[in-house]
């Protein structure tokens, strides 16, 4: 909650690790913040939006990481405490400003919270953020739990100001959606006041000559940071009664010392807590009389290599149970099932787990279990003008490639029977992506290219592609789906939006402007939610050669209901007249609303021309309506335009309050 | 001893409001509790679990619940309550909001063939009961409605596991921690909620 974000009143208190990390940095004293949101770390931007206001914290929602990054540098060059925070996707987008700062170094303290995402929960990789650190000699710290994601936050500025380097701070998504009760400690917070940066007199060049002589001194600093991390109690060893030992990092301590438990084993535990550098003096120390370790840690084997290279030095006959072993895997998520499985083997236990008998059982019990994949909500544009669309291409399928991107959007893709004659699932690489290969597509390909772009993703990573296919005058059709927020990572606003953090007004970028400005000629906006108009536009841009932009421009369906709410409007709901309902379906197929299901009993109804229509009734769930009234222009027997009691499909009589829980 | 408790539903139904009232409870009466939860995908309509591990004494180390060893399975949509079933320990507990919310692929399939039928209730209880007996059918949405807001099913539910055995958290206790978690206008619907579920059982 947010008031113990905040509270000064505590000395402990229930908190979302990624509050606990807002915490950690209030405690730091943070003056700038800077951010893009991204699961699993969005929380901590939206935390700081609510209260960066309160505290005189100077906080951007960033047009992407990288900028992100480089707001919080330079914060820190002018002599401020500043923290940004990214997925692990997003610290690639930061990553060419991230190497130079390796070599210039930073000022105030500097710290960079990122997430990776084991088991790609929300996702397109599941990469080992860890070998940033050590590419970019910069230091990294891992916390296992969110006491210590609080706990590190804190060194990390100590750490980041003392060195004059910014500092990571690794989470993985695991530990960022974990909640636990957190100590906290005075907040201590001084006010802000501006800093000349003249009076500091540093310089944060780095180019040839200049960058030769940095990489000495990085080199220098580095090598001084391992010795205070050879010390440092942020990598704990808990001795146990037997000579096979455990390494372990991050969230995987958690299932280490449950297994352990479980098994009744003790064995010695080495904790890193700093994992570049890594305490090369500690951990020799740790394997030199074991006569076997097992390294625990998820992805890839960065912990496991490093050991077996030292291992070499202090002991060359150490049995290293760990992925190359073939114990561990580098794929996926681990728990304590998994780590209990390895355990076996390397205690060698004879018992018997019974975790893959439950559930292969309970695979069994789940042979009746329909599958339930998220969708586009209720009263979504996305929707509308994905109907329309399927209109528009009805007979061009075929010749058609669709280049997906990063948003809510993507989930076409998990919907891709729903939406098979779109291709949805042609391709979805990254950020931006969708631009740069729509034009290698169109370059080489006979089909009629169309590339999807959120509003958000447009601002982040779409620029430079955009200007790409108005210079090049690439024979591709751009539809912008611009629903006016970052809806996909919980609605924050952006630079299309209008508003910052603390609701304040942001000079809002227009993106037919943008695209005027970089020379596309051809611009259409559309309403998604009159949607059935919205089809002959969609039409003739298929027909057209060269560039063609179609701005869908419809507001998030969540971020609007949260606006009704704040205005006092209810929402009125649609609902199915069943008693002279076609039973045709048209308002389910091809639009798959989660508000409307079919009846279960079969019903009759005989029109005035005698014709007699049997079957099951589509039906509205009010609950879940939002009164979009899409569904009422898609149904063939309802007359959107002149609403009457002859329409299957119309608004309920009783208007209802937006929901809370959103 | 840690009690486990597994709860799910669908996005958009209030199953984070459930753990922060457990969480904040634990906080106020010193117990330990950790959890993990779905965040992310901001959609509704998504499957949506959350893990939460209380206990009066021993650490608590792993947020994620092993198979089997759920004391209570809490769901607030029937569907999720099997996907998540190899939580929930043999002769554990489940309490079950009597509510189907019908998946967009199902419809789709039915679509495609009306004669298909959704999943029904009696189906996935027949699956369940392949685990354990003790399972409690709390009718949420009526007694959401009686409490006078239909948005507080999650509540009712919340004070229907208050009541089953082995739940180490009082109703005294959690109706103590409601009044700083939900809002202002919404209080009295939602301790009417906890109590209306906590009669229920």
């Amino acid at each position: 909650m947010i008031s113990d974000v905040i509270t000064e009143k505590k000395n402990q208190a229930f908190l979302f690790c990624n509050e606990a990390i807002v915490r950690g940095a209030l405690e730091s004293d943070v003056k700038v913040v800077a951010f893009y949101p991204g699961s699993p770390i969005s929380e901590v931007l939206d935390t700081f939006f609510q209260i960066s206001d309160k505290f005189g914290i100077k906080m951007e929602i960033a047009t992407n990481e990288k900028v992100a990054l480089e707001i919080v540098a330079g914060a820190s060059m002018g002599g401020q405490r500043s923290l940004t925070a990214m997925k692990s996707v997003g610290l690639n987008v930061a990553s060419d400003t991230f190497f130079s700062l390796g070599y210039t170094g930073i000022n105030k303290g500097c710290v960079l919270v990122f997430a990776d995402d084991p088991y790609c929960h929300s996702s397109q990789s599941e990469e080992d953020g860890r070998f940033f650190g050590p590419k970019a000699y910069i230091p990294m710290l891992e916390p296992s739990n969110p006491v210590e994601a609080k706990a590190m936050v804190k060194e990390a500025f100590e750490i980041s100001e003392k060195y004059k380097t910014l500092v990571l701070v690794r989470t993985t998504t695991r530990i960022n959606h974990q909640s636990t009760i957190v100590p906290l400690e005075p907040l201590n917070r001084t006010p802000f006041e501006r800093k000349s940066y003249r009076a500091f007199n540093m310089k944060f060049s780095t180019v040839g000559s200049k960058a030769r002589e940095l990489k000495l001194l990085m080199l220098e600093r580095i090598k001084k940071i391992e010795e205070e991390f050879n010390g440092s109690p942020l990598n704990t060893i808990e001795s146990g009664n037997s000579d096979i030992g455990i390494i372990v990092s991050g969230i995987s301590y958690n299932y280490v010392k449950e297994a352990a438990f479980k098994l009744n084993q003790n064995p010695s535990i080495l904790k890193l807590g700093t994992t570049y550098p890594l305490p090369k003096i500690k951990i020799k120390n740790f394997i030199k009389d074991l006569k076997k370790v097992v390294v625990v840690e998820e992805l890839s084997p960065y912990l496991e290599l490093n050991i077996k290279a030292l291992a070499k030095d202090v002991n060359p006959g150490l049995e290293i149970i760990g992925k190359e072993s073939g114990d561990f895997s580098e794929a996926w998520e681990y728990n304590v099932p998994i780590v209990m499985k390895a355990f076996r083997s390397a205690f060698e236990l004879k018992l018997e787990l019974e975790y893959d008998d439950i559930l292969a059982y309970a695979n069994n019990l789940k042979s009746i279990l329909p599958i339930r994949i998220p969708v586009f909500c209720p009263g979504c544009p996305h929707r509308a003008t994905f109907w329309a669309l399927q209109r528009a291409i009805m007979e061009k399928s075929e010749k058609l490639a669709v280049m997906n991107d990063i948003g809510c959007y993507s989930m076409l893709l998990l919907n891709k029977d729903i939406y098979s004659k779109m291709h949805p699932d042609d391709l979805l690489l990254a950020m931006g992506a969708t631009l740069g290969v729509s034009s290698g597509i169109s370059l080489s390909s006979d089909e009629k290219v169309i590339s999807l772009i959120g509003d958000s993703t447009f601002f982040h990573a779409g620029l430079p592609g955009m200007i790409n296919i108005s210079n090049n005058n690439e024979d591709v059709i751009v539809l912008v789906l611009d629903n006016s927020v970052t809806a996909m990572t919980g609605q924050q606003p952006n630079a299309g939006t209008g508003y910052g953090p603390g609701g304040k007004p942001k000079n809002k970028i227009a993106i037919e402007k943008v695209l005027e400005g970089m020379g596309f000629q051809n611009i259409i906006i559309i309403n998604p939610f009159d949607t059935k108009k919205a089809i002959t536009p969609l039409k003739k841009a298929l027909e057209e050669k060269g560039p063609t932009i179609i701005i869908s421009r419809g507001p998030c369906a969540l971020w609007n209901d949260r606006n009704k709410r704040r205005r006092g409007e209810k929402i009125q709901p649609f609902y199915v007249d069943f008693s002279i309902c076609r039973k045709c379906h048209t308002c389910m197929r091809d639009f798959y609303c989660p508000a409307i299901s079919m009846e279960s009993e079969h019903k009759e109804y005989t029109d005035d021309a005698g014709k007699t229509w049997t079957g099951f009734s589509s039906h509205i769930t009010n609950e879940l309506c939002d009164g979009c009234g899409v569904c009422s222009i898609v149904c063939p027997y309802t007359n959107h335009e002149a609403r009457s009691e002859k329409d299957v499909i119309k608004p309920y009589s009783k208007q209802r309050e937006v929901r809370h829980d959103l | 001893m840690t009690y486990n408790i597994m709860t799910c539903g669908v996005g958009g139904q209030g199953l984070m409001l459930v753990s922060n009232i457990i969480g904040l409870t634990c906080a106020e009466f010193g117990f330990k509790i950790r959890t993990a939860e779905t965040h992310g995908l901001a959609q509704r309509s998504g499957s949506t679990y959350t893990h939460i591990r209380v206990s009066t004494d021993e650490t608590i180390y792993s947020p994620l619940i092993p198979y089997g060893e759920a004391d209570v399975l809490l769901s607030l949509e029937a569907i999720e309550a099997l996907r998540n079933i190899e939580f929930l320990k043999r002769d554990g507990i489940i309490v079950l909001n009597d509510y189907i919310w019908y998946p967009v692929q199902s419809t789709f399939e039915r679509v495609k063939n009306p004669e298909i039928k959704y999943v029904s209730i009696n189906e996935i209880l027949s699956q369940l009961k392949k685990i354990t007996d003790k399972i409690y059918i709390i009718k949420a949405m009526d007694l959401a409605n009686e409490a006078g807001n239909p948005l507080t099913s999650n509540v009712v539910l919340l004070g229907a596991l208050a009541k089953t055995n082995g739940f180490p958290i009082t109703l005294e206790q959690l109706k103590k921690i409601i009044p700083q978690v939900v809002p202002e206008k919404a209080i009295d619907a939602n301790l009417k909620a906890l109590t209306l579920g906590y009669e229920s059982i």
